[in-house]
């Protein structure tokens, strides 16, 4: 067993930077774009399970090999996906260059991802946001300087939160997606 | 929701909470219980963590900028909703300034709305015109780099002042439509984005989902229908645009449209509402122009031109056959 600091590290420094590519192979194998970040944490969740028996070596080939295992059993117990899917998945050795070297973000870098994270966030979003981390107000003075209650600032807050983390994990990534015909009209003409 | 989102957004809040001054013992003991149960709440939890802390190091970057700064006065902040029918301005947060260039002024954020039934014609600073619907809400932040638009319920038409260089963006839920200079309108219902171009061009962009940008460009005359993933645009109609806008001037417009639709359209407008009770009746096709704030004289009609039976009650009137 590997303790938990240890893993905690690890998925820290070695996982967390990968989540761009993650997402953008999960998205390129998985029809429903909606679902992207859900099998994202699934697989977080698989690989923080089995880094638990054993540390992998190669994080990347790790990771990428638990995607690929998890989205074919997600395809076959959903029956959403077609099996044509499961069995390009199954076939095709894994489309990710495992000598790719893994990029940190420097600290330029993070900044200005930072900057165009909030700058999507709406404006009161972005000022409670503005207002913790720039200028470490607390819940209760952000609160009494805004005006509103404590609950939404929390709230808010924590939206912030998610959509800055999702932005500066994986934002930047762009996904060319599979041409599936006729999904569209079907969707929208019910 | 799902387990992901569901350990997602517990997450965030366990990390916010973390922060306080008020943070306990027994508030750590509970997050570790929580912890414990599942290496799903691990992965959520380390990773808002971690990138906020990322965070943190750039907060302090820009905190001794910020604070030579004072933030300019301002008068009231926020509005409850309440309040919301009359008009409020934010003045500009001092804050932004060490953050972004064109944040360097202040950005007011306005909000208006309309109840159910009511039509509303604002203009904006920069020349720009909003037309609201019926029981629809927008905030609008117009600043000197970009003017964007939240539309929190309902449908509005849209007049944008061609400005180059300041795209003009409507956040419509998982949509944004950016324009330069055109008009069109954005209705949104339920989890569906319906975006009708008048004139000029403007794209619609997924936003729901952070790894899937994917834009669509519409043209004058065409109309998107979004939801989900998928973005359906209709073939180049004038008439179908102009028929969809007919609400500017009271008016609902029916091509061929199931009586079940156009009840529904109806109590957008009324609180009376339609209740169309079987199914048969529901099929019924109806074309026509009828003024949406009259719905009594369309139920006249139906049960003249149609013989359909109609039972008021207070709220409400239902048609069978």
């Amino acid at each position: 067993m590997v303790d938990e600091e240890t893993i905690r590290d690890w998925f820290c420094r070695e996982v967390l930077p990968l989540e761009r590519s993650l997402a953008r192979f999960i998205g390129r194998n998985w029809r429903v774009a909606d679902d992207v970040m859900d099998l994202t944490h699934d697989v977080y969740e698989l690989a923080i399970a089995g880094a638990r028996r054993e540390m992998p070596r190669n994080t990347r080939q790790y990771l990428f090999t638990v995607a690929r295992n998890h989205l074919i059993n997600s395809a076959k117990r959903a029956r959403v996906v077609s099996f044509e899917l499961v069995a390009d998945l199954e076939a095709a050795p894994l489309e990710v260059d495992l000598f790719e070297t893994d990029r940190h973000l420097d600290a330029r870098e993070a900044l200005r991802r930072f900057q165009a994270g909030l700058d999507k966030l709406s404006p009161r979003i972005r000022e409670i946001v503005t207002l913790r981390k720039v200028e470490g107000f607390n819940i209760n003075e952000t609160a009494e300087r805004l005006g509103i209650g404590k609950d939404a600032v929390n709230h808010q807050l924590a939206m912030g939160m998610k959509a800055l983390a999702d932005h500066m994990l994986g934002g930047a990534g762009r996904i060319v997606r599979r041409k599936y015909p006729g999904r569209a009209a079907k969707e929208d003409g019910a | 929701m799902s387990c992901a989102q569901e350990a997602r957004d517990r997450a965030a809040l366990w990390v916010v909470a973390r922060e306080q001054d008020d943070w306990s013992e027994s508030d750590q003991a509970a997050l570790d219980a929580w912890l414990a149960e599942s290496d799903m709440n691990k992965a959520a939890y380390w990773r808002l963590d971690h990138s906020w802390r990322e965070a943190d190091r750039i907060g302090a970057l820009g905190r001794n900028e910020s604070r030579r700064q004072e933030p300019s006065p301002r008068g009231r902040w926020w509005v409850p909703a309440a309040l919301a029918a009359s008009l409020t301005l934010v003045a500009g947060a001092g804050f932004y300034r060490s953050w972004q260039a064109d944040q360097r002024q202040s950005i007011a954020q306005v909000r208006y709305d309309t109840p159910v039934g009511g039509h509303r014609k604002v203009g904006l600073p920069d020349g720009s015109r909003i037309e609201l619907n019926t029981a629809s809400a927008v905030r609008a932040a117009v600043g000197k780099a970009k003017r964007e638009i939240w539309l929190d319920r309902g449908e509005a038409y849209f007049e944008v002042a061609h400005k180059e260089g300041r795209p003009f963006v409507v956040h419509a839920g998982s949509r944004t439509v950016t324009v330069l200079g055109t008009k069109f309108s954005v209705r949104r219902d339920g989890g569906k984005v319906i975006v009708s171009v008048l004139e000029g061009r403007v794209r619609v962009d997924d936003v729901a989902n952070v790894h899937a940008v994917r834009s669509t460009i519409i043209s004058g005359g065409d109309i998107a229908l979004a939801r989900g993933a998928a973005t359906l645009v209709t073939a180049r109609s004038d008439t179908r645009v102009e028929d969809a806008l007919a609400w500017r001037a009271g008016m609902l417009s029916f091509d061929q449209s199931r009586l079940a639709d156009v009840a529904a359209e109806f109590n957008r407008y009324n609180e009376k509402q339609m209740v169309v009770t079987d199914s048969t009746v529901s099929n019924i096709r109806i074309g026509g122009m009828f003024p949406a704030a009259k719905p009594d004289d369309f139920v006249r009609l139906l049960r003249d031109a149609y013989g359909l039976r109609v039972e008021e009650t207070g709220r409400e009137m239902k048609i069978s056959s």
